[in-house]
């Protein structure tokens, strides 16, 4: 989701300076997009809203170390999909797990002819995670590969294979 | 026939596809539909609705920030005592000329700050610092100065790790840099106790 939510100079200003009005008109501007942002990278809603949590509180905390260079909102997007990937490294094992199942997950056989979006929910959170930030986020693979502490061609290839298992799950045929 | 493998699509997609794949592509209507396909999907992902939070989450944040700063104020206040003790000591040293010695100028006026600093901090319990309301200007000042103060002591304590020589200059500066702001602090908070009626 590309977004550019205009924030006041003043409202920044205002956080800076630790003026709770302030921080939560910055709450109130990026809660939606950093919550869909967590949800779209998390399978559990509330994983999801503890993202969201933390990451205001990161902004809170380091508010004053932003100094205008770049859109805020990539500042803040920055933090919550840090956030978010530290919650797919700290549960590791589930997302493994995800990972090593079959497109679908149990009970669904190939080519169930599933909506992109109940596809895109059964990929495994690393590659949820992948798809979203480089397809919708506009991420390079060299930017994801920092932020996962993986490398480039891990990014890729989770990306590929997240693409080969939505293309099965939505059958659209004639595989390559 | 060899086909392009998703990677390859991908990298096409982003204008990187190796010689190979660009030659074959251009001949392969198998692989054209599929990466005509992987475009569709890249919208409609972009497409998909924006998904939002199912409760207001702003009261918890507030909370766990506002339980933040007690914290951060209570660390630079307990500080704040420490420093008052080693000013008192310092104090002491300083009528006892034989003990200090040779330590000139740079030693007395760190003294000196010190002890500014424990006189202001002293001032500034004087205000229940917990219990009054601050308007909403009044408490951005009050938490920008204490914000600042907190950076300072973080610094002095990491100066505290090196040797004497080399940090006395930087420790007066710093010093006197806390006693400006606890200056200001003290009042911000005597203006508003004034107000107030305390």
């Amino acid at each position: 989701m590309t977004v550019a939510f205009a924030v006041p100079d003043v409202i920044v200003a205002r956080a800076q300076a630790g003026d709770e009005a302030a921080l939560e008109a910055l709450y109130r501007a990026f809660e939606t997009p950093v919550y869909n942002l967590a949800r779209r990278m998390l399978r559990r809603p509330e994983d999801a809203e503890d993202v969201l949590q933390e990451t205001f509180l990161e902004v809170v905390r380091n508010i004053k170390q932003y100094r205008g260079e770049g859109h805020l909102w990539g500042w803040v997007r920055r933090i919550a999909s840090t956030k978010a990937l530290m919650r797919i490294r700290r549960d590791q094992v589930r997302a493994t797990e995800s990972l090593d199942e079959e497109p679908g997950g149990p009970g669904l056989h190939v080519g169930a002819n599933l909506d992109l979006e109940r596809a895109f929910d059964r990929l495994s959170e690393t590659s949820r995670a992948v798809v979203w930030l480089h397809d919708v986020e506009g991420y390079t693979h060299e930017e994801i590969a920092e932020q996962m502490g993986k490398s480039v061609s891990f990014s890729k290839s989770q990306l590929a294979r997240a693409h080969a298992r939505l293309r099965r799950m939505l059958d659209v045929g004639g595989a390559p | 026939m060899m086909h392009c493998t998703m990677e390859d699509l991908g990298a096409l997609q982003a204008g990187e596809g190796s010689v190979w794949a660009r030659r074959h592509i251009i001949t392969c209507a198998i692989c054209q539909a599929e990466l005509e396909a992987l475009y569709q999907r890249v919208a409609q992902l972009k497409a998909l609705p924006t998904l939002r939070p199912p409760r207001d989450r702003w009261p918890a944040v507030r909370a766990a920030m506002n339980a933040e700063r007690v914290r951060r104020r209570r660390s630079w206040s307990a500080w704040g005592g420490t420093l008052a003790a080693a000013a008192l000591l310092a104090g002491i040293l300083l009528v006892q000329p034989s003990i200090l010695g040779q330590s000139g100028n740079l030693h007395a006026e760190l003294i000196q700050a010190k002890q500014q600093s424990a006189t202001l901090e002293d001032s500034l319990h004087q205000y229940d610092i917990d219990g009054c309301v601050l308007s909403g200007h009044a408490a951005a000042v009050v938490a920008e100065l204490e914000d600042r103060i907190s950076d300072i002591d973080g610094t002095l304590a990491t100066l505290a790790q090196r040797n004497v020589g080399e940090r006395d200059a930087e420790l007066i500066q710093l010093w006197q840099q806390r006693v400006g702001l606890m200056r200001e602090l003290v009042t911000a908070r005597a203006t508003r106790a004034r107000y107030v009626g305390l």
